[in-house]
């Protein structure tokens, strides 16, 4: 006999627990939102009921915990993230696998990651530290007591914004809900829990190392990709244009002709190493993510 | 002997697979506004009757992943008692597919049936 919402939450957390954490976060969200706004429903329309005989009514329209996580295991086992889609084609020949890379719309995705990273980095650093350190400051004040809430909420917001591009980029998934905050509590209250909540402190770490990594991939990437395409470039400028590869003092270095198909080469070689790199780093990147965001 | 209990709700879970999605897209398309889970659930539960189809709860995950395949959108707005609430709309996409789902039903309605009558 389950006595409160909670309990029922808990036991769904339970049966749960082989699923994909993003999913079960899912999962206590919609059932917390329908249990208390049906509860609240039958509660006024017959006022003389008992609590509990009220909430077991509701769970039996509902369904039981084991019975609501079959639903959830049952769509989810039908739904894949994203890029997650594809199911990796096993190619024989490594030549293939090789070059299969360009094929694979996860390390295209990673590479786009990379690269906007460094301006959601900026943004996700910048307000991670203004509102900590605005937080800290007002904390004089008794309106700073209510900036910081304003401040741990929004990084709610920001949290799922990064899981939503995570989740679409690297194929990874992560949640479709804000976790709930506490109903009935004063913000007094609700500030407590969330200085004391381990993911909130764990999204401003994620936030502010969000920076330095997303500078890094950035360098990593166009680095590369100015190589290669460079690499390439060198023979075929020559060809059109007299700009020699080299100048030093009067003396100008062309390429010799017969280097111009090893370039190629390598430039290209240069680019696909980095496209399999990407999705390496994507694919890391993912797992860390989920760690730092997804409540467990 | 035949485990026939078991074995009805096995089909009842199965035939609801396909089904609720058409009855959750239907019921959205002919909503004028945005409904949230247990509005629908309501509703669902006053064309019911007395006969209960399916859980509640198993409502939700179809909605999500109606979402996810972009023919429902939904956004969350605080309520004045209790959690936020996510609203549920149909998207464009939504209605066009609507209308084959329809079709199709339309069609496995009368198959079924002559099939069951043996006419």
């Amino acid at each position: 006999m389950i006595k409160s919402i909670e309990e029922y939450l808990d036991q769904l957390k339970i049966e749960l627990k082989d699923s994909d954490a993003a999913s079960v976060q899912d999962a206590l969200a919609d059932a917390e939102e329908h249990l208390r706004a049906a509860l609240a429903n039958l509660k006024q329309e017959q006022p003389d009921r008992s609590e509990e005989e009220a909430l077991s009514q509701v769970i039996e329209q509902y369904g039981s915990p084991d019975e609501t996580a079959s639903a959830y295991r049952e769509v989810e086992r039908r739904t894949f993230p994203g890029l997650a889609r594809g199911i990796p084609v096993q190619q024989n020949s490594a030549i293939k696998r090789f070059l299969g890379v360009y094929d694979d719309p996860k390390a295209w995705g990673a590479l786009l990651y990379m690269l906007i990273s460094m301006i959601t980095g900026v943004v996700y650093f910048t307000w991670a530290v203004t509102g900590l350190s605005l937080s800290i400051s007002f904390a004089i004040f008794i309106f700073g007591l209510l900036f910081a809430v304003f401040f741990t909420v929004s990084l709610r917001g920001l949290a799922l914004l990064e899981g939503r591009i995570v989740e679409g980029l690297l194929g990874v998934r992560m949640p479709r809900r804000t976790t709930f905050l506490q109903k009935d509590m004063t913000w007094l209250e609700s500030l407590k829990t969330n200085l004391t909540d381990k993911k909130v402190w764990l999204s401003i770490l994620y936030f502010l190392l969000q920076m330095p990594l997303g500078v890094i991939y950035f360098t990593v990437i166009v680095t590369s990709f100015t190589l290669s395409v460079s690499l390439m470039a060198a023979p075929l400028v020559q060809s059109i244009t007299d700009f020699p590869l080299l100048m030093i003092g009067g003396m100008r270095y062309f390429l010799p002709a017969w280097s111009t198909p090893l370039f190629l080469l390598l430039g290209f070689l240069i680019w696909t190493i980095t496209m399999h790199l990407g999705r390496w780093i994507g694919s890391l990147h993912g797992k860390y993510a989920k760690m730092f965001l997804v409540t467990d | 002997m035949v485990d026939s209990s078991a074995l009805t709700k096995k089909f009842q879970k199965e035939l609801n697979a396909g089904i609720a999605s058409l009855v959750l897209l239907s019921v959205l398309d002919n909503s004028d506004e945005p409904m949230y889970g247990y509005q629908i659930a309501k509703l669902l539960d006053d064309y019911s009757g007395d006969v209960s189809f399916m859980k509640q709860g198993a409502l939700y995950p179809v909605l999500r992943q109606l979402e996810d395949s972009g023919l429902l959108e939904s956004k969350v707005e605080p309520s004045v008692s209790g959690p936020p609430r996510r609203y549920y709309e149909i998207t464009a996409g939504g209605r066009e597919t609507l209308v084959t789902w329809q079709g199709i039903w339309k069609q496995m309605k009368s198959f079924v049936d002559k099939a069951v009558k043996g006419a």
